[in-house]
């Protein structure tokens, strides 16, 4: 019974495009499995780990590790006007690299409070440049939390317009995120593409595609109809 | 010819790869939405007041997931399906928040208790919010409201189900690779280079 991982029995010196396709299709899709499998390890375990917060195992916040410390900073400088730049600069005064996060309402011009985050680290920053100095508690997580940070680490945050990436490692990993969704969606379509090429495979494939699409249509769009 | 096991496997991971592709595409296509988040469109919204509700009393008193399950019954008289996020309750004006939501659909409702009326906001989100809502069900927050109706929860076992299916459509994908000899060098070159990559984001974003 011939498959879509199997190797074409004889390849024809003048093989039609076709079979050229046919190729490359199946290989690009084993080579793009065998790339990005860590990927979608972590991506697949993480998620199942985010939707189980009562299965205890996996517990970070509480298990987390605080330091908190004190250190001395300089005002921020001149040109440094935009509370963005200002954090960066107290951030170089500390020595503390991530992404930023704002998460309150700024009131007073000497004093600056926000979060820096990147998977595993947490730093939450009040710098006073009046009275010079900066506080920080610093938590670190274990690396059930560094994963499941992973998952969700875009550096944007929904409905929040303040919140946006802002280090140059989160879009990095952003742009991870982005290649391993399309390498997913090439796998899926040059699946679906493998088994056409399949006629004694076509029915029961027929079903479970179909299965599979009526189940998962129904929470996109038939929630939706019915209710 | 390859043996029984090598077909079984073979056909497994096509079938169950074929089962779970819709729910793979989901999952992809809503990551482009959370990656790239912008300023949401605001979508059109209907209104309409519901007057002389039958509320049970103490229902202010009540927090989590019993205060959940006392609004089921009156959010159904009120032909309102979905689920029930984090109540909000604004005790000056005696007054409870509560966001319903539906894949594609956001519904507020504004229920006073005092005068025992309900103001129903209803907003049609369209389908890349309905990703976005079922990439991130049932998500880690609120874990004893969270799946407080019957679709929702249907929707953690295929959630659940994908992840299993998805070590498994690796694990065998591996397998099926393993026995193809003329692509093992360039598929270990291949798996050696996505280590490498992912772990070396992995440590320069962590460490």
């Amino acid at each position: 019974m011939p498959s879509a991982t199997e190797p074409p029995a004889k390849v024809q010196p003048a093989a039609p495009p076709q079979a050229g396709f046919d190729r490359w299709n199946r290989k690009l899709h084993f080579y793009s499995g065998l790339f990005l499998i860590f990927f979608l390890w972590l991506f697949a375990l993480s998620g199942l780990l985010l939707n189980h917060p009562a299965w205890t195992f996996h517990e970070h916040w509480k298990n987390r590790q605080e330091t908190n410390y004190e250190r001395p900073i300089t005002r921020p400088r001149s040109d440094a006007v935009e509370d963005l730049d200002q954090a960066r600069d107290i951030m170089n005064q500390l020595g503390i690299e991530g992404d930023i996060l704002w998460t309150t309402p700024r009131t007073d011009p000497s004093l600056l409070e926000f979060q820096v985050r990147r998977p595993g680290h947490f730093f939450f920053i009040k710098a006073n440049w009046l009275q010079g100095s900066a506080t920080v508690r610093h938590a670190e997580v274990n690396v059930w939390g560094v994963m499941k940070f992973l998952h969700v680490f875009s550096g944007n945050v929904a409905d929040d317009a303040r919140n946006h990436r802002d280090w140059a490692l989160t879009y990095l990993w952003a742009y991870s995120m982005d290649a391993v969704a399309l390498g997913l969606i090439f796998m899926v379509l040059s699946s679906v593409y493998m088994w056409l090429q399949l006629p004694q495979k076509r029915w029961h494939g027929r079903i479970d595609l179909g299965l599979g699409c009526l189940s998962c249509g129904l929470f996109c769009l038939g929630l939706r109809w019915f209710f | 010819m390859k043996g029984p096991f090598y077909r079984l496997t073979r056909d497994l991971h096509l079938y169950l790869g074929l089962f779970i592709s819709p729910f793979v595409l989901v999952f992809s296509v809503s990551v482009f939405f959370f990656v790239h988040a912008s300023t949401p469109i605001v979508a059109p919204e209907t209104t309409r007041v519901v007057s002389g509700l039958d509320l049970r009393p103490g229902l202010a008193t009540l927090s989590g997931r019993p205060l959940v399950d006392a609004l089921k019954p009156i959010l159904g008289r009120l032909n309102i399906r979905g689920e029930i996020g984090f109540v909000q309750k604004r005790v000056q004006d005696d007054t409870l928040l509560i966001p319903v939501s539906i894949p594609g659909r956001a519904i507020n409702v504004q229920l006073h208790l005092g005068r025992r009326e309900a103001t129903v906001v209803t907003r049609e989100t369209g389908l890349a919010d309905a990703l976005m809502t079922l990439h991130k069900s049932p998500g880690g927050h609120g874990p004893d409201i969270r799946m407080n109706w019957f679709a929702m929860k249907a929707w953690r076992w295929f959630a659940d189900a994908t992840v299993y299916l998805i070590f498994f459509i690796t694990i065998s994908g591996v397998y099926l690779w393993a026995m193809l000899r003329a692509e093992r060098r360039v598929g270990l070159v291949l798996l050696f280079a996505g280590t490498v990559t992912f772990f070396g984001i992995a440590y320069a974003v962590s460490h």
